[in-house]
């Protein structure tokens, strides 16, 4: 319709439409509907990181998850000499430091952009926060990351870790 | 230990910066109020835009909306009870003479009985209660002079709503700011500083402001129903004394109580207000605290005293409006600044969780 049409072009707003356009296209917020993504974007961080920015440090404690929008980040750990080893190198539409989200633990490698990146980030306490005023939010959250973090230890087992009963 | 000891760092720079910008926040607190009370109504109001504009809605058609709507509100609020309250307190003024010759015949009344009973204090007490009667006069005399004293204060019905409007437009894009000005590696740091501020002061806000539009309201009612004249005003300031904790019920039954003994002459008139006061702080602190407290900073009660005191002390009425919220941002700092100190330092232990050593199934 015409007047829908109108009214949207001029009432809605063209930066939230596309944050939340982004987070739709992820697995970790695919079910949420389209105020709950409004409700996420409000609880979400956008930074720009310019190449050779450092996103946090190998043993920093961690408190927030990062999803990549635009650009890369490089993945690295120090190796037994001390220099930097390249693990991965992440792509748009890629998260990383979940783990942060469940528990304050250092980080296990070093994230810096290769490139000039737009970087979501999720911090713990907002989350908590999500959890406590918008469950259903909160909830898909965490049961993707339980399910991401089962992925992860099922491969683990497959690959010769503690034994699967 | 497989883990890299670190040790924090000196806590010694960002003290000495606290203290400056304390100082600093001191010595322009004149120029800071339009700007602090601002930024308290943003915070009130930032909930109730953010829910719109999780719809998909331009931040500032929703910020002109809720302007728009408040000035409408505003003038059929001023239509409807600035004409109430201005005939109440021409009516205070009217019965002031009255209570004063019943106040000066319940002196005249206890002098004599005293004098029965205690001659030697026939002299003070007569001196007493000519002295209160004069300076109570005097007082009545220089209201005008009062009232054009709060003259100033009306550039803050200007000023308030004109810095609110950017801020509630802006909030967001100036969080979004100082988190890109924030050095990369500790923009995770600065977020959980901004969070828990935020947290503390959010909640604290919202609550004092629930509270006094619940006194309001519950005096409003309860004193229309006891009847009394004043109603509207003495509710209005009942209400707003109640930005300072534990005051709202107080002013209300004091001047309540007074102004119930003007109009009905009786001591039990005033007591009945005293008792709804009492009523409403008790309802208030069996309904509304525990719902208030589970989302609020939790302080000490000697802290929170002694917060009001400094607060009071410095910075006037305003600063006993203020400490609380101040006490609990300095708290969550400190929280911050603790759990960073734990974690860093490493001295909490993670593998607590049981059935670990159960295979994955």
């Amino acid at each position: 319709m015409p007047l829908a049409r109108l009214f949207k072009k001029l009432f809605s707003d063209p930066a939230s439409a596309r944050k939340r356009a982004f987070l739709r296209s992820l697995d970790l917020f695919r079910d949420l509907g389209f105020v709950e993504l409004g409700h996420l974007v409000q609880n979400m961080h956008s930074r720009t990181y310019h190449e050779g920015e450092v996103l946090f440090v190998e043993s920093d404690i961690g408190r927030a998850l990062f999803i990549l929008e635009t650009g890369r980040i490089e993945l690295s750990r120090a190796g037994a000499d001390g220099k930097p080893q390249k693990l991965y190198t992440i792509q748009p539409g890629e998260f990383f430091g979940e783990m942060a989200l469940l528990e304050q633990l250092p980080r296990t490698a070093t994230a810096t952009a290769a490139e000039k990146s737009q970087v979501f980030l999720l911090y713990r306490s907002k989350l908590e926060s999500i959890l406590h005023y918008r469950p259903r939010i909160g909830v898909q959250i965490m049961t993707h990351l339980a399910q991401l973090l089962s992925s992860r230890l099922r491969r683990a087992t497959a690959a010769g870790g503690p034994p699967a009963a | 230990m497989s883990e890299r000891e670190r040790q924090p760092g000196s806590l010694l720079p960002v003290l000495l910066a606290a203290g400056t910008a304390l100082y600093g926040a001191y010595t322009i607190r004149q120029a800071l109020l339009p700007f602090v009370l601002s930024f308290a109504v943003a915070y009130v109001l930032t909930p109730l835009v953010d829910a719109f504009e999780a719809k998909g809605l331009r931040r500032f058609h929703i910020v002109l909306a809720f302007y728009l709507v408040g000035a409408a509100g505003l003038y059929l609020l001023a239509q409807t009870l600035v004409p109430l309250a201005v005939s109440e307190v021409s009516q205070v003024q009217t019965d002031a003479p009255v209570f004063f010759s019943k106040v000066q015949h319940l002196a005249a009344e206890l002098q004599s009985r005293a004098a029965r009973h205690f001659p030697s204090l026939r002299l003070p007490i007569g001196q007493f209660a000519e002295r209160a009667y004069a300076s109570a006069l005097e007082q009545l005399q220089h209201i005008p002079a009062y009232l054009l004293g709060l003259f100033p204060l009306l550039s803050l019905f200007f000023l308030v709503p004109f810095i609110t409007f950017f801020l509630l437009l802006d909030g967001p894009a100036l969080i979004s700011s100082s988190i890109q000005a924030a050095p990369s590696r500790y923009v995770e740091q600065s977020l959980h500083l901004l969070n828990e501020v935020d947290a503390a002061l959010g909640h604290y806000l919202r609550g004092i402001l629930i509270i006094a539009m619940a006194i309001t309201a519950a005096s409003y009612v309860g004193l229309l129903a006891l009847g009394l004249d004043a109603a509207l005003v003495i509710a209005v300031l009942s209400g707003v004394s109640s930005f300072v904790p534990y005051l709202g019920a107080v002013v209300g039954a004091l001047v309540g109580g007074i102004a119930a003994f003007i109009q009905f002459g009786t001591f039990a008139a005033g007591l009945k207000v005293v008792a709804l006061f009492v009523g409403i702080r008790l309802a208030d602190e069996a309904l509304l605290q525990p719902f208030i407290a589970r989302y609020s900073v939790h302080l000490h009660p000697l802290v929170f005293l002694f917060s009001m005191m400094v607060g009071g002390e410095v910075f006037g009425f305003l600063g006993l409006v203020f400490a609380v919220p101040v006490a609990c941002i300095v708290k969550a700092l400190l929280g911050v600044a603790w759990e960073w100190y734990v974690s860093e330092a490493r001295l909490r232990g993670h593998e607590t969780r049981s059935c670990l050593s159960v295979p994955y199934t």
